[in-house]
């Protein structure tokens, strides 16, 4: 942490005598602001730079062949710098682990931009039937002809669940359509289908609901209006045995920007229980 | 003295001179003998100058300029020395001219491209220079009327304000990588808006009338 | 607005790699872009005095918000939130201009701090790069009297699309860097 501020601090010192090559209206010199600019994570592409040891003090890339880059020892004393420090879960011993993790020198741990597994999270507000909801879109980067793009891989709304709360299974065993029915026309079916609370127990025991589908539905229909984006962060899956959260702290210290918000150690099973809220249940882990 | 050595008439001339004189020593010997021991002393002398002056043309350690070599050849050729290894020298002698001389017309004329461009590159520099001059004076004019009307000057010095306006943003190579290109109009507004002058002019082209009809900035 | 060919060696979960393929800039070309795209960007925020400034004419300032409209995609939003008011207004590029010009400011101040961020860019599906320049700046609005009425520091994360483009100008093939603005997200400051 206190290396982290002495690179920002050796950055500014020297950034101070570049000053003149600036625009007008520039500073010159630096304030106690600028430090707080300097030391921010100011995008989440900086966040993974930083997090690799891939850009200088001054936010410009280092080549791969300065000795820097990748800098096991570098990014020891450099990422501490990038928690929460106000968060217990984010400062204390389980960060140390976290960092010993990945920086070993035999086998570092480096994030790409372009990863698969981690995941944006929207928090929105929407309106239903004139009453404020609040929705949660997840989304992830897709490979797409030249290039890639964000799309939404999955939804939380608290009223899908309720619509398919998790199925009781003596209840369920109880509602079936019997082997024969055909022989009958179907003429039972109908008990099913007037009662839709218990209609999903007639299909397949594999059958998930897919949330997203009934947001679109309900968005196209109008019962869902979008109002407006509340909270943006990041959840990251990519480090054997952890996962983070990455939040934006707009705060006027030196512990800014994009940083680690939650961190836990778990193993591959229940992280891909956890990628399932993020991911659409029905499309490939 | 050195350039009483590259006439080789005038060389001749010292040594017949030098002949006769060291001749006039020996008076005991028969007139007629002593004729003829001259004259083969002297035919002698004449072939031992020609052999060493075609050898130094040939080992190019001549100190005669290209143009008094192939006149001494030629002089040389009109001794008619009945003599292969003469013979033999003077065709050696003459090849080495040859490409001597052009070796030297080689030479001789990239200098003079060199000199021509470098004049070119001075003239087009000062007519860069004096629009490079009339663009800073667009960016720090000091009202905004004084911008226009200075727009508008130079504005008359394109063939029309729609001319294009090429901005190189870097150079590897012969590639040129550009901004999009833009208009001699919406440029020099461009300059006014922003207060400042960043390029330097790199190429112009111009009509007959010599209005500009395409500039290339390069980007500071 | 960096290494595009940003090849890294993971060593993750579920055994997945990078995904994306990259073309090859070399870094002077990639620098080229990245100061062309700051400069489009340095060029915004002057057209902005400019249409902010009372002693403007009327031409002119519609004359400047013309040529500030051309330096962005189609379609561009500016979305603004303070902190007082987390929501995120949109406005799009001519109704922020035309709202700026009509504001009641005398003069309008815009300074910049020495930081500015430069993304990586990326590849869209279309092979348009995309990238964001992240800059801070602080926005003085004075009065008739020169008293400041108004002030706030930003940071604003400018949306950059820079694609490769050919033209034909007298009979010879121009390639050139097209560097448009687009969304920008203004986000006030605690400072």
């Amino acid at each position: 942490m206190k290396y982290f501020q002495n690179f920002i601090i050796t950055a500014l010192v020297i950034a101070s005598s570049f000053t003149t090559n600036a625009q007008s209206g520039s500073y010159n010199g630096f304030t106690n602001d600028e430090t707080v600019l300097y030391t921010m994570n100011k995008q989440v592409g900086q966040f993974v730079k930083r997090f690799n040891m891939e850009e200088d003090q001054f936010g410009k890339d280092l080549s791969k062949t300065d000795k820097r880059y990748h800098s096991s020892e570098l990014r020891e004393n450099l990422l501490p710098g990038m928690f929460d420090k106000y968060n217990p879960r984010t400062s204390g011993t389980l960060k140390t682990y976290f960092v010993d993790d990945v920086t070993k020198t035999d086998n570092p741990v480096f994030l790409n931009f372009l990863d698969k597994n981690w995941y944006a999270e929207v928090s929105a507000t929407f309106t239903a039937n004139g009453d404020e909801v609040n929705i949660i879109l997840y989304l992830t980067l897709e490979e797409e002809n030249l290039g890639s793009k964000w799309i939404i891989s999955n939804v939380w709304y608290s009223y899908f669940p309720r619509l398919f709360p998790t199925p009781d299974s003596t209840d369920q065993s109880r509602y079936f359509l019997h082997p024969m029915s055909h022989e009958l026309d179907f003429m039972n079916l109908h008990k099913a289908l007037e009662r839709p609370e218990r209609i999903q127990y007639y299909a397949s025991n594999e059958y998930r609901p897919d949330f997203l589908t009934l947001f679109f539905y309900q968005t196209k229909i109008g019962q869902l209006k979008f109002k407006q984006i509340n909270d943006v962060k990041f959840h990251f899956f990519q480090i054997p045995n952890w996962y983070f959260e990455l939040s934006y702290f707009n705060r006027n210290d030196t512990n800014s920007g994009w940083l680690i918000s939650n961190l836990k150690y778990i193993n591959d099973d229940e992280k891909k229980e956890l990628i399932k809220t993020y991911n659409l249940c029905t499309s490939k882990e | 003295m050195r350039q009483l050595f590259k006439n080789p008439t005038r060389i001749f001339m010292i040594f017949l001179v030098a002949t006769i004189a060291l001749g006039g020593t020996t008076a005991c010997k028969s007139k007629k003998k002593l004729a003829a021991e001259q004259a083969a002393a002297a035919f002698e002398a004449k072939v031992t100058k020609a052999k060493k002056d075609l050898n130094a043309i040939i080992n190019g350690t001549s100190d005669m300029t290209l143009d008094e070599q192939r006149k001494r050849v030629a002089q040389i050729k009109g001794y008619n020395i009945n003599d292969p290894e003469i013979d033999k020298l003077i065709s050696m002698a003459e090849k080495e001219i040859d490409f001597q001389q052009a070796e030297f017309d080689r030479k001789a004329e990239e200098e003079r491209l060199r000199k021509e461009e470098e004049a070119r590159r001075r003239a087009a520099q000062s007519e860069y220079a004096v629009i490079d001059n009339k663009f800073r004076d667009i960016a720090e004019s000091k009202s905004m009327d004084a911008a226009n009307a200075q727009i508008g000057l130079t504005l008359q010095q394109f063939a029309s304000p729609d001319v294009p306006v090429l901005i190189i943003i870097s150079q590897s190579g012969s590639m040129n990588d550009y901004d999009r290109p833009t208009t001699a109009e919406k440029f020099l507004n461009y300059l006014k808006d922003v207060k400042a002058y960043k390029y330097t002019v790199e190429t112009v082209k111009r009509d007959s009338l010599g209005k500009i009809t395409e500039i290339e900035l390069l980007k500071k | 607005m960096k290494n595009i060919a940003y090849i890294l060696i993971m060593v993750i979960g579920f055994g997945t790699t990078s995904l994306f393929s990259q073309d090859d800039l070399s870094p002077e070309r990639k620098q080229a872009i990245d100061s062309l795209a700051l400069e489009k960007v340095r060029d915004l925020s002057k057209y902005v005095s400019i249409i902010g400034n009372k002693e403007t004419q009327w031409s002119e300032a519609n004359r400047v918000i013309d040529r500030a409209e051309e330096l962005f995609m189609q379609g561009s939003e500016i979305g603004v939130s303070s902190l007082v008011r987390t929501e995120i207004n949109y406005y799009d590029i001519r109704n922020y201009f035309e709202r700026l010009m009509r504001l009641n400011y005398n003069k309008v101040e815009i300074e910049w701090y020495n930081i500015e961020y430069v993304s990586d860019l990326q590849r869209q599906p279309d092979g348009t790069y995309v990238g964001v320049i992240t800059i801070f700046q602080k926005f003085k609005g004075y009065d008739k009297e020169g008293r400041l009425v108004y002030q706030d520091t930003t940071k604003k994360d400018i949306t950059v699309y820079v694609k490769r483009k050919e033209t034909q100008i007298g009979g010879r093939l121009i390639g050139f860097w097209d560097v448009l603005l687009g969304d920008i997200r203004v986000k006030e400051t605690t400072m």
